[in-house]
């Protein structure tokens, strides 16, 4: 257990956010050397001023308003999916630092009440989101369309969601504990704490980690790229 | 395939990939919410036809050669390279997209897969592969260009025939179509064919506009066959004698992809600023409308009128809200079709499509949705500024038997001015 957490949950982390970090930053450099389209490619209605511009751009990118209107369905998946996603970054947060001010609003009993529905439901959220995606490429048109590489994402993080909400809803370890963890990858002197190795909840970690260390680490090179692409494609569109 | 000719396709690709195709080929998530609004996929419900699987196909091919992912393990992106199979769809895929871009419009990362697939029209014809019919169209009008003097007769001819006609309509023996006439305002390029050039004649002679005629038409077949050098010099033709004439200012006729080709993409393919400010028709007949320098009267159109955007002056030429006032003015009786504006379906007709036969199929297929839209509307009439929709809508009008009448704007305009030769539909005058 001991020496699976460290692969994955240890070294594979700084591997996974070297990758990830690098690959992002040479995905941006190629687009950014690449030249421009001599053609404006923009499309109407488009706003006439530069904050009409941002705040289509905006709107677009966020809210996505006409595919809502032309695919609601999928986009109402899509849609709760990424919220919840941003949901559980924010969650995230709390195993690098304490939040702010709410542990004394709420009370260690709200705190974890609050981690426990706002946290479980995003992660059932998300897990629903990619069983809807799976449920779709596999079955009807969408599977004549899909390659292997929508697959191998999908695999990835039904992995990441799975074992997140297996610590969620069955793991038995505290906030704390992963905060130790973490904060000692942050400082560059990981250790893995005690609490973790005797639990099995450890093996969840573990694993969770396995899938996430793969996601990011495949993620510059996959269609992912549209998390900071889809931005200046959107931007595009107001030329 | 040999090596050669797959460095000359794998070096189009190369050559054509800037950073909006770089990322439109790497985002894309293939989520599908294109399907729902291509009318050629929600007609045919062929898959080859579904915008991102258009797309996907010079993914695969620009996966395979250019990206490092997909040259480490190209099945996880089916990378291939352009073998005989994946240039025959990409054919079909490339040649009967309409461009209408209704699925940029709702695509949530606004991919313009039109654009992509310019990439692909390249491709082909570096495979020579182009569509024939379109290159020959492409071709003619070059060796226009170059032989202009060999057609001035029959031209001018044809111009004092329509001068005729349009004194007939005017009633005023001064009216003409003008020719040559240097240091006119307005360079008008119309279309082949009397009736492009005699109803706009007509209106810019009753507003006292300063005008003359091109000796080319605004079409472009070498934009639609997808060689950007055969649409810059056919485009030329015009730009030059814009120049020669000294006009300030080119008009385009009711033509959809003459007005963005003008006004959006010469002055791309020429690396030049464009030296006039391009209008189309219906900028200035709104104008003179508006101004008060014609007269239009409500009433002398019979029937509840609808207007159709074509899509390379909606979507892609912002040009809404003039057409629709126009058609206003001449009627009290108008409903707009739903949806309408930037959501309006494309009528099947565009990109050439109507001039290559082996698309029919698809093509009448692919007008489901107008033919719904139109039903739906009640109207009698049609005003259509384009005269690829036009041909396409007419045919779905036969063919769906909708009884439309089915007009150019500008001929609703002249139908509806108080002169006295226009009791008849102007268009049926000359015949």
């Amino acid at each position: 257990m001991e020496t699976y957490l460290w692969i994955t949950s240890i070294w594979g982390v700084y591997l996974a956010l070297a990758v990830f970090i690098g690959g992002m930053a040479w995905r941006i450099y190629q687009w950014s050397t690449t030249p421009k389209s001599p053609v404006r490619l923009g499309m109407f209605p488009k706003p006439k001023t530069k904050v009409g511009r941002f705040g289509k751009l905006m709107k677009d990118t966020f809210i996505a308003p006409q595919s809502a209107k032309i695919a609601p369905v999928m986009w109402g998946f899509a849609f709760m999916f990424h919220v919840a996603a941003l949901a559980v970054a924010i969650g995230h947060l709390h195993i690098v630092i304490e939040y702010p001010f709410l542990p004394e609003l709420l009370g260690e009993e709200g705190m974890e009440a609050l981690a426990t529905i706002a946290g479980g439901i995003a992660g059932i959220m998300m897990l629903v989101g990619i069983l809807f995606w799976i449920a779709r490429r596999t079955f009807g048109a969408y599977k004549n369309l899909s390659v292997p590489e929508d697959y191998l994402l999908l695999t990835l993080l039904l992995g990441v969601v799975l074992m997140g909400d297996h610590m969620r809803f069955v793991g038995n370890l505290e906030a704390d504990t992963y905060r130790v963890w973490f904060n000692s990858i942050l400082a560059l002197k990981p250790v893995i704490p005690v609490e973790m190795i005797g639990s099995n909840t450890g093996l969840s970690l573990g694993t969770h980690m396995l899938f996430t260390d793969l996601f990011l680490i495949y993620f510059p090179f996959s269609k992912m790229v549209h998390a900071i692409g889809a931005f200046s494609s959107n931007l595009v569109r107001s030329e | 395939m040999d090596a050669q000719q797959l460095t000359t396709l794998t070096g189009v690709l190369d050559k054509k990939m800037n950073r909006q195709l770089k990322q439109y080929i790497d985002i894309c998530a293939r989520c599908s919410i294109c399907k729902d609004a291509c009318h050629q996929y929600v007609g045919t419900g062929d898959i080859k036809y579904l915008p991102a699987r258009r797309a996907e196909l010079i993914r695969q091919i620009y996966k395979k050669y250019f990206d490092k992912a997909g040259r480490f393990v190209p099945a996880l992106y089916e990378a291939r390279e352009p073998d005989d199979n994946l240039l025959d769809e990409l054919y079909d895929s490339a040649y009967a997209c309409t461009g209408c871009r209704r699925c940029m419009y709702y695509c949530p990362f606004s991919i313009d897969t039109a654009w992509i697939l310019s990439v692909a029209k390249a491709i082909l014809i570096a495979a020579g592969r182009g569509n024939e019919m379109l290159g020959q169209l492409a071709d003619a009008a070059i060796f226009k260009g170059d032989n202009a003097a060999m057609f001035e007769g029959v031209m001018l001819s044809g111009f004092e025939d329509i001068s005729e006609e349009v004194r007939a309509i005017t009633g005023n023996p001064e009216h003409k179509v003008h020719v040559n006439k240097e240091g006119a305002d307005i360079l008008y390029v119309a279309l082949a064919g009397a009736h492009s050039i005699r109803p706009a004649a007509v209106i810019f002679e009753e507003a006292g506009e300063s005008w003359t005629i091109s000796m080319f038409e605004a079409a472009n077949y070498g934009f639609f066959y997808g060689d950007t050098e055969k649409a810059r010099i056919i485009t030329k033709r015009y730009i030059d004698e814009a120049v020669r004439l000294g006009v300030k200012e080119i008009v385009v006729p009711e033509c959809g992809h003459a007005y963005r080709v003008a006004e959006f993409f010469y002055e791309a393919w020429s690396k030049e600023p464009m030296p006039f400010k391009v209008s189309h028709i219906l900028e200035k007949v709104d104008d003179y409308i508006k101004s008060g320098r014609i007269t239009v009267d409500k009433g002398r159109i019979e029937g509840k009128v609808t207007y159709h955007d074509p899509c390379q002056l909606g979507r892609n030429g912002g040009k809404f809200e003039q057409p629709r006032d126009i058609v206003k003015a001449v009627t009290d009786n108008f409903v707009d079709l739903t949806p309408n504006r930037a959501e309006q379906w494309c009528c099947g007709g565009g990109g050439g499509i109507v001039a290559m036969e082996e698309f029919k199929d698809v093509r009448l297929r692919s007008g489901i949705k107008k033919v719904e839209q139109l039903k739906a509307s009640g109207a009698s009439v049609l005003a259509c500024p384009c005269e690829n929709c036009r041909l396409q809508i007419e045919e779905l009008n036969e063919v769906h038997g909708l009884g439309l009448e089915i007009w150019q704007v500008i001929d609703l305009v002249v139908a509806a001015m108080p002169l006295p030769g226009n009791q008849k539909k102007a268009a049926e005058v000359a015949e």
